[in-house]
């Protein structure tokens, strides 16, 4: 049922989508809609990047200088945009990942402390 | 533009991810038409996504203001009629400003381009009383006051003479005589060779626009020989393209060393950390030189009170400022009062707009447009238009200034102006900001407006609040059209009561011819003959009533003078006066109509015996009890400009008073002398009254000078009433000006209150109707209209006569001359002005309203 799918889903913290976008790169160039293939892939279709979203952010972060575009040719001879992760976007992921960690540790005592 | 690579390349990467999902669903093996169709879907609103997308750019005010100005732009186009009448008379508004702006900055605020102009002062003296110093000093004054003042860092001096030629020319250029600090302590620097020096004699500076005029920009001119007036110089520079003097009225052409025994204006520098105030103190002690040096040659009682002043003059020598400085700031507001009304009238049209528009900008809030967004955009269309307006204003700007050039270059040659307009940063600055006024005056109050009234009564009709705004606004401009309309009716009641003022001779019908016999073979004696023949010919010339000479001419604006004594008559020194002299010829007091109040005219046969004088009425008032009494006295006259000897002369005549210099000028003693005597003739005006067309006459005139004297130049041509009137500059530029704008306010206000009423009447064609149905004869709902107009006129004027009273006695004071006591009827000619103008408006409204069919009203809605 369409309406189960949907509860299935997570909406993204607000950042996190930055982080996750970071966190693929790592990997290699990859296009939009490749790096919203792979979130999806990666959290077992858990969690879709709405395109609303992954383009503002991009940009945001091509604007920020982590990440740099070019075009390029994908196997399938499609043009398309390509991203990379800069040094220092490989610095703020680092960043982003111990904060991340630092989050969910302490979200986890909380609710760990206090048992449903 | 980075701009466009970028929406581009923004669209061709989101398309790129369109094409790679569908592929990827086709390749999984789903059918190509539903494939599209879940991309479509998932992917989302694309129009948003490119926004938000933009947004991270920055780029976002830039989009959107590209929409505003399209959306502004069509909508504009899409009324015609509304955009070209706002359009214009934003034009007219703003261009007027623009205009007398760019005179206003011209005489008053830009600066010389000297070093630390603000530091530089006028020295002036001036009697008490006089409203302006003159800045007149001698050589050895700059010599004393150069050592003596501590106040001063320099002292510079300079003397202008406007009838230079340089070598044969028949052009004449102003020649400035500078002392050897002059460029110097100007801290100016020459683009070729140098500038005059200490011990520096028969050397020449040309300026900037001379080296191009008369020397094609030859770079190698230093060093050229050339004549000015007759006298060799040799040029060592050329000075710097922005500097053409000290002057803003005329431009220097030529620099000379200053004559070591000629009179100059005096510039210093105040020394850093001197106020202008210690200054004068300690130069109004130092000043006694000045008058012991005045005492010691001049008979003058009012000599010892003669003052010291000093006045900033970093934007340039002030007679310029004195002469047109009040005028242009009096216009300077009546033009801000225009704009200002064509701001309210442009700001009545665009609330009926936002008012016709209600449903659309409801419709755009609930669609979750900001109340910032359309706000923007209301702003962008006013935007374009005070745009469209200052651009077309500017054109207006363009031809008012070179009118008012042409206006100010046809005073008399001592009071002609020949200002040097640039276009600058400043002029630009002043444009750009009236746009952007204009702009919030005339588009923020409607904007506001219309979308609080959206927001409140979302897409309902409303009623009652923009008629109330359209009525105050029309109130207002009203209220300003008034104030302008008496202001037109004081300028225009003060220029005819100049023209009209008795001058002591009959102005009409007179043709004044200049003459120049400097060469032809006509001197002396031989003049003499020749003019005397010349005279005579015009007396029997068909249309020619009477025909005589003179100089000066009246109201001229130059002349003789000297100090006379009458035998037997002693007097005490304090009543002594100047005499003002004029040289006629026989027949120029019944030429021009003056009458003889006792005595004789002047006569061929006085040649041998010319120690002959007619005295005027005031004169003779001053020494005999009765005109009678004058006749066979004798009066010495004694330093007589250019005569060196005391002369005596025998009074023949009393003539009646007439004006010399100026239509208003304190009663003067006068005397006239005879103009032919028999070393030749002294004056070189032909005076001759004709009935003839004067175009016509003017062209035999010429002729008839070429056949009588041939050789003699005539150098002018011009009618008494020309002369007079060119004695006026600033006033007639003041009525002509002042009745321009008040015209064009009455209009604003006429097409405004129409717009209202029209707009009015058409939206209560149904309340209109069912009145009728229930019984009101079209004249009681005409006088309905009527009655309301009456009240928003009413309401305005209530508002203008007192505006118009404040406005008429601002402008009395900046203007001496101007009466106040002309306001009570200025006043009265506002009002009928405003409210004849408003009947116009009213009447095809209320006619329209009483028209109205009730049932074809009661269909309308």
């Amino acid at each position: 049922m369409a309406a189960g799918k949907y509860q299935n889903r997570i909406e993204l913290l607000q950042g996190t989508l930055d982080m996750l976008i970071l966190q693929t790169l790592c990997w290699g160039t990859q296009h939009g809609y490749g790096i919203a293939q792979a979130i999806r892939a990666g959290s077992r279709e858990t969690l879709h990047v709405e395109t609303g979203s992954l383009y503002p952010a991009l940009h945001r972060l091509e604007k920020q200088g982590w990440i740099l575009s070019e075009w390029k040719t994908s196997e399938n001879k499609q043009r398309a945009k390509y991203y990379k992760l800069t040094p220092s976007g490989r610095k703020q992921l680092a960043g982003e990942v111990s904060r991340w960690n630092q989050l969910t540790t302490a979200i986890s005592g909380l609710l760990g402390g206090e048992p449903a | 533009m980075r701009w466009w690579r970028r929406e581009r390349e923004l669209r061709e990467e989101l398309d790129a991810h369109i094409k790679m999902a569908i592929q990827d669903r086709i390749e999984r093996g789903e059918d190509p038409a539903a494939a599209r169709a879940a991309v479509r879907t998932e992917f989302g609103n694309r129009g948003l996504i490119e926004e938000t997308t933009r947004d991270i750019w920055g780029w976002r005010w830039l989009s959107s203001a590209g929409q505003d100005l399209r959306y502004a732009a069509r909508g504009l186009a899409n009324q015609p009629l509304f955009t070209s009448v706002a359009v214009a008379s934003l034009a007219l508004g703003i261009g007027a400003n623009i205009a007398i702006f760019t005179v206003f900055y011209t005489v008053m605020l830009r600066t010389l381009p000297v070093q630390d102009p603000d530091r530089l002062v006028e020295l002036l003296q001036k009697y008490p009383g006089e409203p302006r110093g003159n800045g007149y000093w001698t050589r050895s004054a700059y010599d004393h006051y150069r050592a003596a003042a501590r106040s001063f860092s320099a002292i510079i001096g300079s003397s202008w003479d406007h009838q230079a030629r340089i070598d044969s020319s028949a052009e004449p250029v102003t020649a400035e005589y500078v002392t050897p600090n002059y460029f110097s302590e100007l801290g100016l620097r020459p683009s070729i060779g140098r500038f005059i020096l200490e011990g520096d004699a028969g050397t020449a500076v040309l300026s900037d626009a001379l080296w191009t005029t008369r020397f094609q920009r030859d770079p190698g001119v230093a060093g050229r020989k050339i004549l000015v007036k007759g006298v060799p110089f040799t040029v060592i520079g050329v000075a710097g393209p922005s500097f053409r003097g000290l002057r803003t009225d005329v431009a220097s052409g030529v620099w000379l060393p200053a004559k070591p025994d000629g009179g100059m204006a005096l510039v210093a520098r105040l020394k850093p950390g001197v106020t202008l105030e210690h200054a004068q103190a300690e130069m109004s002690a130092l000043y006694r030189f000045t008058i012991d040096e005045r005492l010691a040659s001049s008979n003058d009682p009012l000599v010892k009170n003669l003052q010291f002043e000093m006045e900033p003059c970093g934007a340039g020598l002030s007679g310029t400022r004195d002469y047109l400085g009040r005028p242009i700031t009096v216009l300077m507001a009546a033009s801000a009062a225009l704009l200002m009304l064509a701001c309210l009238n442009l700001a009545g049209m665009l609330t009926a707009r936002g008012t016709a528009r209600l449903r659309e900008v409801s419709v755009r809030l609930g669609l979750g447009a900001s109340h910032g967004r359309l706000l923007r955009q209301f702003l962008t269309e006013s935007l374009v238009l005070a745009a469209l307006g200052t651009a077309a204003g500017a054109g207006v700007a363009y031809a008012s200034v070179a009118w008012l050039l042409r206006m100010f270059t046809s005073g008399r040659p001592h009071q002609q102006v020949h200002l040097d307009i640039q276009p600058d940063s400043t002029l630009l600055l002043f444009a750009v900001a009236t746009m952007l006024l204009t702009t919030l005056l005339f588009g923020l109050a409607p904007a506001v407006s219309a979308l609080r009234q959206a927001s409140r009564s979302a897409a309902l009709r409303f009623r009652g609040g923009p008629l109330g705004a359209g009525r105050t606004l029309i109130a207002l401009q009203v209220a300003l059209s008034m104030a302008l309309a008496a202001s037109a009716g004081l300028f225009s009641a003060h220029l005819r009561s100049l023209r009209s003022t008795d001058l002591g001779f009959q102005r009409d019908g007179i043709l004044l011819l200049s003459l120049d016999p400097s060469r032809s073979e006509y001197r002396g004696q031989k003049r003499a003959a020749g003019y005397r023949a010349l005279i005579e010919r015009f007396q029997n010339e068909p249309g020619v009533d009477s025909a005589s000479l003179a100089a000066p001419t009246p109201l001229h604006g130059a002349g003789a003078g000297g100090w006379g004594t009458v035998e037997g008559r002693i007097e005490q020194p304090e009543e002594r006066r100047r005499i003002s002299i004029s040289y006629a010829a026989p027949r120029y007091f019944s030429t021009l109509k003056i009458p003889l109040l006792a005595g004789r005219d002047f006569s061929y046969s006085d040649l041998a015996n010319w120690r002959v004088a007619v005295i005027n009425s005031t004169l003779a008032r001053h020494y005999f009890s009765n005109p009678n009494d004058a006749i066979g006295k004798r009066i010495t006259m004694d330093r007589v400009t250019l005569a060196r000897e005391p002369v005596t002369y025998e009074i023949i005549g009393v003539a009646g008073d007439t004006n010399y210099g100026e239509i208003r000028e304190d009663a003067y003693r006068g005397l006239y002398l005879a103009a032919f005597r028999d070393s030749g003739v002294l004056g070189g005006t032909l005076v001759i009254r004709t009935r003839a067309n004067m175009a016509g006459f003017a062209a035999r005139a010429r002729r008839i000078v070429a056949e009588s004297t041939p050789g003699v130049e005539v150098t002018q041509v011009r009618t008494l009433t020309d002369q007079i009137d060119s004695s006026i500059v600033p006033e007639r530029a003041m009525a002509a000006l002042s009745g321009f704008f008040g015209g064009l306010g009455l209009l604003l206000a006429g097409v405004g209150l129409y717009g209202l009423l029209a707009y009015s009447v058409s939206r209560r064609t149904n309340e209109i109707g069912v009145r009728m149905a229930l019984g009101a004869t079209p004249g009681r709902i005409a006088t309905k209209i009527t009655r309301e107009t009456f009240v928003i006129v009413a309401a305005g004027v209530a508002l203008g006569v007192p505006l118009s009273l404040y406005s008429l006695k601002a402008g009395s004071r900046l203007l001496p001359g101007v009466e106040s006591t002309n306001a009570v009827p200025a006043l009265a000619l506002g009002g009928a002005a405003i409210l004849l103008a408003s009947a116009a408006a009213a009447w095809v409204p209320a006619w329209r309203a009483s028209r109205v069919s009730p049932v074809e009203a009661l269909r309308h809605d």
